[in-house]
């Protein structure tokens, strides 16, 4: 019956011939362009690049600022995730509602908001003044804190909406089956509770972690040049310099990262 | 207002066509900006098709992205004339990406101002538009006029001043001034560095509209800023003032030139000669695009504040040399991410 075998391939030859052009393609020769050194190939672009203590610092606050975040909105989320679950179904649509709005703003309108928000004489800062904390304001534009402000609320609600819908998964009567087998509230949560969720806290982690890797506009805005990021040291590379070897290794470098990552994730959240 | 300078122009400009309409009808390619692409269609594009009986397309993008395209397609140049920043137009030129300009087929290159004849210094652009960077301050916050780089050292202005990053096209100049300010040879930028390294900066932007809203937001009293953002700033209401500098503002150019192998040579002078022609130039700085480099451009007192005009201003712009600026860049970036933004 070759009938049979040719269909399923028929059917998937347009995704592939549009994915190999405008994914893989593009993807293999940004992996030769960063190895390749005037004509020959080589590993001189990395070492360049690793050779310089600026861009490792960019790479590390790069690190830092994704797993901060990543584990911020995790811990806010989580419980919040399991609040929402147990409000009446009548209000849960208003609430998710909630959560979306957020998610259909531009992040360029929410990150000037912040801006304005966040600035030497923002709400934050004239608060601070007239609650008597500070005596003059607070600089938190321009500096890590900031990026880690805008990053944060960029991403919560897709942790959020992540666990929201791992929560919902998760059968109505475990918890006070597990506790009429005389589980503590603690050992419920531990044993039952969190393995059972744990595939949306591992979807959530990578997109949050990925997301913050990638994001562009919150730290060019809000952080600055001084807080730079690989985004922003991309950009810089490619757009201004023209230093087609140095975008490359950082490409590399950031694909390789949310790959390795996504990995990761995804091996502890199989295990069980 | 506006229908009687247009026919002035048409007549100007008529010889030009009557010869362009025995020739066939072609496409000339410009690679161009993009920005007040609208103004640019309507004082550039739509008159010189109209005299030039061909049809003018624009390909748009920021300086790096159309400099690779140009470097890419140098076998096959599908471009006729491009518009470039300065100091990218001398890496294209040394790249031999350009041809040598005809002076002589540029009937208003006589009423260029002299340093916009041969900005590359190798015959092969000339400037179309000019602006000069100097300091922007609050009148209000600082009492005392700025009136050299050195105030923005001045203890009052800590942490309330805005820098241009190395990466833009003002943060080069900045660090040549600076460091002229300080003492310091052109061949050693150690005195810029030095001292920016110690200047109490608030944040270093990118783009103009971020000086503008950090200025809105009284977020900084003081920042290094092209004049093209003048406007912008003006608009903030808040009490500005231009510094007039005594150790030098800073002239920067955008440059007009026929790539190598365009088969349209004498097509893309044309257009050159019609973007420096006076009535272009006139409408170009009316709808507040570019500021002249044609010395009979005449404009009305409230436009002209808002650009870089007349022989006065122009007379006291210091010009960076493009292959100064080219040998010592990427040293000055790496400087700059080590010792100034830290």
């Amino acid at each position: 019956m070759p009938g049979r075998t040719v269909t399923p391939w028929l059917l998937v030859t347009p995704a592939l011939l549009f994915l190999t052009l405008v994914f893989l393609y593009p993807v293999v020769k940004l992996l030769l362009n960063s190895f390749s050194v005037g004509d020959t190939f080589g590993l001189g672009n990395y070492t360049s690049f690793f050779g310089d203590r600026f861009n490792l610092e960019v790479l590390w606050r790069t690190l830092r600022v994704a797993l901060v975040v990543t584990l911020v909105s995790a811990v806010v989320c989580y419980p919040a995730a399991y609040g929402i679950q147990s409000v009446p179904p009548r209000y849960r649509g208003l609430v998710t509602a909630l959560i979306i709005v957020p998610l259909m703003t531009s992040p360029v309108a929410r990150t000037y908001a912040w801006l304005v928000l966040l600035g030497q004489t923002g709400i934050v800062n004239t608060a601070l003044l007239r609650s008597g904390l500070v005596q003059e304001p607070v600089r938190i534009l321009y500096t890590e804190w900031a990026v880690y402000i805008g990053m944060a609320q960029l991403f919560i609600p897709l942790m959020l909406l992540t666990l929201i819908s791992a929560m919902e998964n998760l059968p109505r009567d475990v918890v006070p089956a597990a506790r009429s087998l005389g589980a503590t509230s603690l050992q419920s949560f531990t044993r039952v509770i969190l393995p059972l969720t744990r595939e949306g806290l591992v979807v959530g982690g990578t997109l949050v972690f990925t997301g913050c890797i990638t994001a562009y506009v919150t730290p060019a805005l809000l952080g600055g040049a001084r807080v730079q990021l690989l985004a922003t040291l991309l950009y810089q590379k490619a757009g201004v310099t023209v230093d087609y070897a140095a975008a490359s290794v950082i490409s590399v470098v950031m694909l390789a990262l949310t790959l390795t990552v996504a990995g990761v994730l995804r091996g502890r959240g199989g295990r069980t | 207002m506006k229908t009687p300078r247009h026919v002035r122009l048409l007549f100007t400009l008529l010889p030009l066509s009557l010869a362009a309409a025995q020739a066939q009808k072609t496409t000339l390619v410009v690679s161009g900006f993009g920005i007040a692409q609208d103004k640019i269609e309507k004082n550039i594009a739509k008159p010189f098709e109209a005299v030039c009986g061909c049809n003018v397309v624009f390909e748009v993008g920021n300086n790096a992205d159309r400099l690779a395209k140009l470097t890419a397609r140098k076998a096959n140049p599908n471009v006729d004339v491009v518009l470039l920043a300065d100091y990218f137009a001398k890496q294209a030129s040394n790249q031999g990406l350009f041809e040598k300009l005809d002076t002589a087929q540029l009937s208003n290159y006589g009423k260029l101002y002299d340093f916009a004849r041969d900005p590359l210094k190798d015959g092969t652009a000339v400037a179309f538009t000019v602006y000069s960077v100097s300091i922007v301050y609050r009148t209000d916050k600082i009492t005392k006029p700025i009136t050299s780089w050195k105030d923005l050292w001045r203890p009052e202005l800590a942490g309330k001043v805005a820098l241009p990053n190395i990466t833009t096209t003002q943060g080069p100049p900045t660090v040549w001034l600076v460091n002229r300010a300080y003492g310091g040879k052109d061949s050693d930028a150690s005195a810029a560095f030095g001292q920016l390294g110690k200047l109490k900066v608030l944040t270093y932007y990118n783009q103009s509209s971020q000086v503008t809203s950090l200025f809105a937001q009284d977020e900084i009293w003081a920042a290094p800023v092209g004049r093209f953002a003048w406007g912008g700033l003006l608009n903030t209401k808040k009490p500005l003032a231009w510094a007039r500098l005594s150790d030098g503002q800073a002239g920067l150019v955008n440059v007009a030139s026929v790539v190598k192998g365009s088969k349209n040579v004498a097509l893309a002078h044309k257009f050159i000669d019609f973007m420096l022609s006076t009535p272009v130039q006139t409408a170009q700085a009316l709808d507040l695009v570019d500021s002249p480099v044609n010395k009979q451009v005449k404009l009305p007192a409230a436009v002209a504040n808002q650009l870089t005009v007349g022989v006065s201003q122009v007379a006291g712009l210091r010009f960076m040399d493009t292959s100064y600026v080219l040998t010592n860049r990427d040293n000055w970036i790496q400087r700059w991410n080590r010792e100034v933004v830290k």
